[in-house]
């Protein structure tokens, strides 16, 4: 990480996504969202506003659930970031995405990737959340499809060790 | 959405963040990014430069000072507030509040400091600390000085940090007791304010003030002086808060009308004064 | 989340079709989902192309103004910027957009960008094409445009008053359309009426359905044929040609729309062609593909709002026991800046005129007008919704006004499912359905037993609790010949969808589609019903996910729009699977030398049903045809690749009386809405919900189901938070997510679900289209507020948008909207 003293108008990031190391020339301007799906060709991670409300574009920073289209590419220097592309493990998907297409959480698939991030980061940090926590934990992923009826029940089903492996 | 372009620094002091944003006249400090990304993307505030205060570690702390005071970093994020136990055994209202704002994702990184300078007049914290009677200790070129409540919240968007200037804690009088109520309605849960209020009973005369209904929390000056006495039953509660929107000038918008912000401000007020009182038993 | 669900059919005549035995009717996992939870789907802003330029439009800050001029040179000397497009380019270059209208609104010059006007805040006045997203939005700061602001318009009445700016000099007039419509005999009901309920003005408000992805294309041109290629989420390719092809003065083929992964329409990616135009002008110009991606405040400033829509003068005449006779009403269509698909939103609530009810006697007077304010495209519920939201208004208010019970007040009027079909008084055939039934099931759900109590315990806590009902039909596969109606020199009629079912040389079945999904799972239930018909399993086959011109399986109204899916779709792909089945029996029969009658097709081989060990499977057959077919008989007939064009039996239908079959299907929504108002402060919430669903046989119930939460899901918004107000210089008031709130995942009540199935005996599967819901929760909303009022004045719920604010003014005054109704007692017979 450099030492920052003087500002300029690009910097040099160093981040690792998904497990892989990444080294780029990042305008400070751009948006960490637009540098992970036009730099690093990490499209799953969308967006879906522009002020920051919609949860579309929700990733990990160091572990945090955060907006990603709310976040300069350059403060993500030296951090480690995960997105739905890392959720799987060697091409096996997640139990929260198994569960996901089993209780047809999912229609269009555009607040998808946010939603399992977010829900990902909830059950790392509480195995047994209530309906009402699930909920809280997804109040900033927007989905316009579902009604999030199904989605709450795929976390729940998690939750309750009830995905077919 | 797409930014303008902007210079970026990322200072690992306190010293060197203030001299960064006193050298550069147009400079911004960036600390959550919850508020300043979204103007910055609007095109309605785009700063030449942006500090970064991410390396700030001393602005994350949250400590009890010896005189039981509570002491809140500028960059202690929402969701740190709403799970230290600091806040909790001193004003767990704080903790409470914080959890009501926006999501997780927003709780995450949004800071106290950042919502208190930002002034946004729908925010949670301006009217709660005011409330609260907090102090904001303000790092300089020249040092350090500290703002009561009444003097930090200048106008909309406008607080007394000045250019080269930075917020570094919030301290909370330790002005004992968890008598601290606050009530909002907002545009769907967790939303946006359209009115809040907030209220404090802890030893000495209530403070009562009100959110969204001007570009600075109001004190609801004549509702404390009725409360003084001591009666804090609701008939009393509420007689105190009428007349109340008759004294407040507050704007229509797309969520409500200055009328329906007159009335929930003497709703939400009454209903405060009566939460920090059964929360102060 | 558990819902009662209830499988069984109702009361109808006979099954075209017998129940489906097999993968149809099956929860079978979606071959959607895999790529989309990996986060592996492709929209259209996930393809790049080499070199590829990204365009951003500078858009008018004026709701109204001329241009005066626009000069682009200081955007074109920023370096990375590749050129720029305006609409004197565009004026000379494409012919104006096809009107749908008679005059005035047939003389409207629509262009891709605008020419000599801006006619709402956000109107495209130039385009900046640049190498990086930020630098084409930098350079778009740089075209300097010179505006001379006109007085803006922005209340549909007032367009219609003289001396109103007129926004489109060449039509002379705001207005876009106006008819009247006439059934039964109205005059006389009235005279047969015990009272006339008259209510003065109701509005159904300006909302969308705001899908989460926006509107977006990257457009490549080939110089050498002339094709233009776009990558987009246009959600009705048939109709986006037929607008595009004749303004850039081209054959239709020369426009390639492909599709693959869409995040949601709901109608708001039908009226893409304006944007999609100039991007194929500036591919053409600039010789380089170019990428257009809205963004939200694009999306709600300037694409797509729901029609909004003003009922006056309302006249119900009744009898004393609650049978409702029929009604009047005048409805004036605000259409905003430009008409677009408009005007069939003036025909298309007739499909429901009559809503739910039986009423005979029906008079509308309709007139839809221009303002300044974002065009509309077919919201989900299109022009059905607003209409419905209308009728279910009168029940509640003709019955609070007779004091009597809404809900006995339906089931004395409703239509009955032995009347099944059903003929409307304009000639609509409802094909099937039961709404006492579902209204009984929805009470059930929601403990209507124990209502009483739930008030009493509610108003110790301070709460006002009501009970709403929200019926609504959701009318699907169109009969485009309605256009006629408005406007008898329209060439269009009838209906259509392709589907292609071929059977490739190493055996797996390749579906290809003509529609264009945005979450609804056709490739999954396309699988189904061929899996049924071909004797395989759902694996066994790849539908070709998305769209693409280039298939050629699509047609004139191909698309995914107006709930028609599981009808025109699955008809199509039906329709191609037997024809393929036909032949895959009789080429095996040539093979195995016997009849096609004694094949049969199962676990995924053609086999004699007398000695299944003959048996051939699908790979031989598609080898055999396609690279062994040396000694097959000359007079063989068969290819293995059978495109079939699903065509539902309608007539065109009779102008002069405006009488004729609108629709194929109806499906049906009934909801219940439990509700606790704040009396203080008027914030209220919904404390029980449930939405009872009846569309046919359904082919996947989960997917049924996911619609019905989502259609629930937008509704609940429409009713209590999302709006589109504007102020009077014509600035939209909402214009991001900030201020457009809709529900998230803590702002939904609990849902109970209710299912029944009434198979369509019209349809080749028994299904119905289904997924736009009609607005059932907006309905619902009102009616349980205006039930939770009564105990404070009883004020009239006259808005479909109740915020807080507007809660708090009904308490504060239940006088001013008492006041919009009026009965007269008069003599019946």
């Amino acid at each position: 990480m450099e030492a920052g003293s003087v500002p300029a108008v690009s910097r040099a990031v160093s981040v690792v996504v998904n497990g892989e190391a990444y080294e780029r020339e990042v305008d400070a301007r751009r948006l960490l969202v637009h540098f992970l799906r036009d730099e690093l060709d990490l499209t799953g991670t969308h967006v879906g506003c522009d002020t920051g409300n919609c949860g579309a574009c929700t990733i990990l920073v160091d572990g945090e659930a955060v907006k990603s289209c709310m976040l300069l590419a350059v403060q993500a220097d030296g951090v480690e970031i995960t997105t739905v592309e890392g959720l799987e493990e060697d091409g096996i998907l997640s139990p929260l995405q198994q569960a996901f297409s089993e209780h047809h959480a999912l229609q269009c698939g555009y607040c998808t990737p946010g939603m399992l991030v977010s829900a990902t980061y909830l059950l790392n940090n509480n195995s047994e959340p209530t309906e009402d926590e699930i909920r809280k934990a997804l109040q900033g992923n927007i989905c316009r499809c579902t009604g999030y009826v199904n989605i709450i029940g795929a976390v729940q089903a998690v939750v309750k060790g009830e995905v077919s492996a | 959405m797409l930014l303008r372009e902007v210079q970026y620094v990322r200072p690992e002091s306190l010293a060197e963040a203030v001299r960064l944003l006193g050298e550069y006249e147009d400079a911004r400090a960036l600390a959550g990014g919850q508020s300043l990304t979204n103007a910055m993307k609007q095109r309605v505030g785009s700063p030449e430069v942006v500090v970064d205060l991410a390396d700030l570690t001393e602005l994350r702390r949250i400590e009890r000072a010896a005189d039981g005071s509570l002491e809140l970093g500028a960059m202690v994020t929402y969701a740190q507030l709403v799970v230290s136990p600091e806040v909790a055994a001193t004003h767990p209202v704080i903790g409470e509040v914080a959890a009501q704002i926006a999501d997780v994702q927003v709780r995450n990184r949004g800071t106290l400091g950042g919502n208190v300078c930002w002034n946004d007049p729908t925010n949670h914290f301006p009217p709660l600390l005011a409330a609260l009677e907090a102090r904001f200790t303000i790092v300089g070129p020249e040092g350090e000085r500290i703002v009561a409540a009444e003097e930090f919240f200048v106008g909309v968007f406008m607080t007394a940090v000045g250019p080269g200037e930075l917020l570094a804690k919030v301290t909370i009088p330790a002005a004992g007791g968890t008598g601290t109520g606050f009530a909002s309605v907002t545009v769907g849960r967790d939303g946006t304010c359209i009115v809040n209020a907030a209220a404090c009973v802890n030893g000495g005369a209530p403070r009562v003030a009100i959110g969204c209904v001007a570009g600075t929390p109001v004190r609801a000056a004549a509702m404390e002086q009725a409360l003084s006495g001591g009666d804090l039953a609701a008939d009393a509660v509420r007689a105190a808060a009428r007349g109340l929107g008759e004294t407040l000038d507050p704007p229509s918008d797309v969520h409500a009308t200055a009328d329906y912000r007159r009335h929930l401000a003497e709703i939400l007020a009454a209903r405060a004064v009566l939460q920090a009182a059964e929360r102060a038993r | 989340m558990s819902g009662i669900e209830i499988e069984a059919s109702t009361v109808v005549e006979e099954r075209t079709q017998a129940p489906q035995i097999g993968f149809v009717g099956q929860n079978v996992p979606r071959k959607e989902d895999k790529r989309l939870v990996q986060g592996q789907g492709v929209f259209f802003d996930d393809v790049k192309r080499h070199g590829m330029g990204f365009v951003h439009f500078v858009r008018s800050p004026y709701a109204h103004a001329k241009i005066v001029s626009i000069d682009v040179s200081r955007a074109l000397e920023l370096d990375g910027v590749y050129g720029t497009l305006t609409g004197d380019e565009v004026a000379i270059l494409t012919d104006p957009f096809f009107e749908m209208s008679t005059p005035p609104g047939s003389e409207i010059k629509d262009y891709a960008l605008a020419v000599g006007r801006v006619r709402h805040v956000g109107d495209p006045v130039a385009a900046v094409v640049a190498s990086t997203r930020e630098l084409a939005r930098d350079a778009s700061e740089l075209v300097e445009v010179e505006y001379d602001p006109l007085e803006p318009l922005v209340d549909a009445e007032r367009a219609l008053e003289p001396d109103a700016p007129i926004l489109h000099e060449d039509a002379g007039s705001n207005v876009v359309w106006s008819g009247q419509f006439d059934w039964g005999d109205f005059d006389g009901a009235l005279a047969e009426a015990d009272h006339v309920v008259r209510i003065e003005r109701l509005h159904f408000d300006r909302f969308a359905s705001t899908p989460l992805e926006c509107s977006g294309c990257l457009v490549e041109y080939n110089r050498g044929t002339g094709q233009w290629t776009m990558h987009c989420n246009h959600q009705m390719p048939g109709i986006g040609a037929i607008w595009m092809a004749p303004s850039l003065r081209v054959g239709l083929d020369k426009l390639r729309f492909v599709t693959q992964d869409i995040g949601g329409a709901f109608g708001n990616k039908i009226c893409l062609h304006p944007q999609f135009v100039a991007c194929c002008l500036l591919a053409r110009k600039l010789n380089r593909p170019v990428q257009w991606t809205e963004w939200r405040t694009d999306q709600h400033t300037a694409n797509a709002h729901g029609n909004e829509r003003t009922f006056l003068d309302v006249e119900v005449p009744v009898k004393a026991d609650g049978t409702m006779l029929g009604f009047s009403v005048r409805a004036i269509d605000d259409c905003g800046a430009f008409p677009r698909y408009e005007p069939l939103g003036c025909i298309i609530w007739a499909q429901v005129a009559p809503g739910c009810y039986r009423w005979r006697n029906i008079r509308v007077d309709f007139t839809q007008v221009c303002t300044n304010k974002s065009p509309v495209s077919p919201n989900r519920g299109y022009s059905r919704m607003q209409h419905l939201w209308l009728t279910e208004r009168i029940v509640d208010i003709v019955a609070k006004e007779l004091e009597l019970d809404p809900i006995e007040v339906r089931k004395r009027n409703y239509v009955r499912s032995e009347d099944m079909p059903y003929e409307t008084p304009n000639g609509c055939i409802y094909d099937s359905g039961d709404y006492a039934r579902c209204l009984d099931i929805a009470l059930d759900l929601i403990g209507h037993a124990d209502l009483e109590e739930k008030r009493r315990e509610a108003e110790g806590r301070g709460k006002l609790l009501g009970l709403g009902i929200g019926s609504t039909l959701d009318s699907g596969t169109n009969n485009f010949g309605q256009s006629q109606l408005l406007n008898p020199e329209l060439q269009f009629s009838g209906n259509n969808e392709v589907a292609t079912v071929k059977l490739d040389i190493f055996g797996e079945i390749v579906i290809t589609l003509g529609t264009v999904p945005q979450g609804q799972g056709h490739e999954t239930t396309a699988a189904q019903v061929a899996a049924d018909i071909l004797g395989c399993t759902p694996d066994d086959i790849n539908v070709r996910p998305g769209h693409d011109t280039y298939w050629n399986s699509h047609a004139g109204f191909s698309g995914t729009y107006a709930s028609q899916f599981a009808v025109t779709g699955l008809g199509a792909v039906k329709g191609a699977s037997e024809k393929l089945a036909g032949e895959m029996r009789k080429l095996a029969s040539v093979v195995l030398g016997c009849s096609p009658d004694d094949i049969e097709l199962a676990e995924g081989q053609a086999r004699m049903r007398e000695n299944p060990e003959a048996a051939l499977p699908f790979m031989a057959l598609g080898a055999i045809l396609n690279a062994n077919n040396a000694g097959l008989p000359e007079d063989l007939d068969v290819t293995l690749n059978c495109r079939y064009v699903y065509r539902p039996v309608f007539e065109v239908p009779d102008k002069e009386r405006k009488f004729g079959n609108l629709t194929l299907t109806y499906a049906t929504q009934i909801h219940a809405c439990v509700v606790e108002v704040d009396r203080e402060t008027g914030v209220y919430e919904i404390v029980d919900y449930a939405a009872v669903d009846d569309c046919g046989n359904r082919i996947h119930p989960q997917i049924v189901e996911g619609q019905v939460h989502g259609a629930t899901a937008q509704a609940l918004g429409a009713a209590t938070h999302e709006s589109f107000p504007y102020d009077e210089e014509g600035n939209l008031l909402t214009p991001n997510f900030y201020d457009y709130h809709v529900p998230h995942a803590m702002d939904m009540p609990p849902m109970k679900n209710g299912f029944i199935e009434s198979p369509s005996p019209f349809t080749p599967l028994g299904a119905k289209g289904m997924g736009e819901g009609g607005g059932a929760g907006i309905h619902a909303v009102c009616a349980a507020l205006q039930d939770a009022l009564r105990a404070a004045g009883g004020p009239i719920v006259n808005d479909s948008h109740n915020n807080y604010g507007r809660v708090w003014e009904l308490l504060r005054d239940p006088g001013a909207s008492r006041a919009l109704v009026r009965v007269e007692s008069g003599s019946g017979s």
